[in-house]
């Protein structure tokens, strides 16, 4: 076994979904652990990070994390205030997400755990607690390097790319791709017709915009939460049809794609409808990119 | 979104500076207050939202009338935007007419009218 792998923790998107119909995919909320070495990365918070704290705790050899949120939406940080480290003070954990200052992350992860919400207070924590202040230069937990970028979700939400022991990993777990193309199709009747070139070039451009992003990546866990039935409902919630992502993932020449933030309404042979269905497309599009279910235990060597 | 609003100013008489991102304007921002200001929210290396706050901090900018466009039609970031005292929030895609009526409204003079 390598001593760098990627962990799922949580898959879940929205909601935690313990359900026994749910369990082979999982049912906790958004949460993988990038591990290089000794060292210890953290994508989100959810109520995944809770298992992981859990055996944190029973092990000696590290007592060093860094934890990355994508954004502040629950299903991302309802895991930490039951996240054990945190209330340790033999451990040294550091925190960054979205916002103009470390102040801002500090009130933003702190403010769910305030009465009359929670019983007690982050003041409660006991480990040695930095707040990552935002630098224009990126960031870095040992020898992974961390850049994050702006993604397609309400709010300002966080895509983070690591470089990981000479692979390049991708986490975007909340993106609504290709939201510009429908928004065009459903209005196309507002525009004229010497006005329709000029929307395939917004539209490209849009289109470049995400590649850029994921291009060529080893490994990509992203978004593909809804079926095309549902996203017809919930164009506008933030999150993507699995075919949207699977296509858009062909297109970055992507190595490895992680279907993830499954709907917490999805149970098990769902979600492995949605798994072959995207093969399906990949064989259609003659790609040879790998593609495989998030899966709550999966344990990826890097 | 670049082209839309090139095409606007060819046929009209107003002056233009479009840039890619947030760093590459302030070549421009850092001496200049536009009678209008266009602000994407998705951009690269800097959101919008982030953008405006630190324009907001300068003297310049405190209060530079700010149009703000997106495919982000989330309810969470029209608020985010009116927050920061955007004059409006707009979602993608707008048309030349639109644009047009826009720079009529804010800036006071019809664009088209050369």
């Amino acid at each position: 076994m390598s001593d760098s792998y990627l962990r799922f923790w949580g898959v879940r998107g929205s909601y935690a979904a313990p359900h026994e119909t749910h369990l082979g995919v999982g049912g906790n909320t958004s949460c993988v652990e990038i591990r290089s070495g000794d060292h210890l990365l953290v994508c989100d918070g959810g109520t995944g990070i809770i298992s992981l704290g859990e055996e944190l705790m029973a092990q000696s050899d590290i007592a060093e994390l860094m934890v990355v949120f994508t954004h502040y939406h629950w299903d991302h940080i309802c895991g930490l205030p039951f996240f054990q480290p945190a209330f340790s003070p033999a451990w040294k954990i550091k925190f960054f997400g979205p916002g103009d200052t470390a102040a801002d992350i500090e009130k933003r992860l702190s403010d769910q755990m305030k009465a009359p919400y929670f019983p007690v207070e982050t003041e409660t924590w006991m480990a040695d607690i930095e707040y990552i202040e935002p630098e224009a230069h990126g960031l870095s937990h040992g020898p992974i390097n961390i850049t994050e970028f702006n993604v397609h979700h309400p709010g300002v939400t966080y895509g983070y790319s690591m470089d990981v022991a000479g692979k390049r990993v991708v986490y975007v777990s909340d993106n609504e791709v290709q939201f510009l193309k429908t928004s065009i199709d459903k209005r196309i009747h507002e525009f004229d017709e010497d006005e329709h070139e000029l929307l395939e070039r917004m539209v490209s451009e849009q289109r470049s915009a995400e590649l850029a992003a994921i291009e060529n990546v080893d490994i990509l866990v992203h978004d593909a939460q809804y079926t095309p039935h549902d996203y017809s409902k919930k164009r506008g919630w933030g999150h993507s049809c699995y075919v949207d992502t699977v296509n858009l993932a062909i297109d970055a020449g992507v190595g490895c794609l992680y279907l993830y933030h499954h709907d917490p309404t999805y149970n098990d042979d769902q979600v492995a409808a949605i798994h072959r269905d995207c093969l399906q497309i990949i064989r259609e599009r003659n790609a040879d990119m790998e593609c495989h279910v998030g899966r709550e235990g999966l344990k990826v060597e890097l | 979104m670049r082209a839309f609003f090139e095409q606007v100013a060819g046929e009209s008489d107003f002056e233009l500076h479009v840039y890619d991102s947030a760093d590459d304007s302030l070549t421009f921002l850092d001496t200049q207050r536009p009678d209008l200001l266009f602000l994407n929210v998705m951009m690269p290396n800097k959101d919008g939202y982030t953008f405006l706050k630190e324009l907001r901090r300068k003297d310049l900018h405190s209060d530079t009338p700010t149009v703000m466009i997106s495919s982000k039609d989330y309810a969470q970031d029209r608020v985010a935007a009116k927050e920061l005292g955007v004059l409006e929030f707009v979602a993608k895609p707008i048309s030349k007419k639109a644009i047009r009526s826009l720079i009529e409204k804010y800036v006071g003079n019809d664009p088209s009218a050369s």
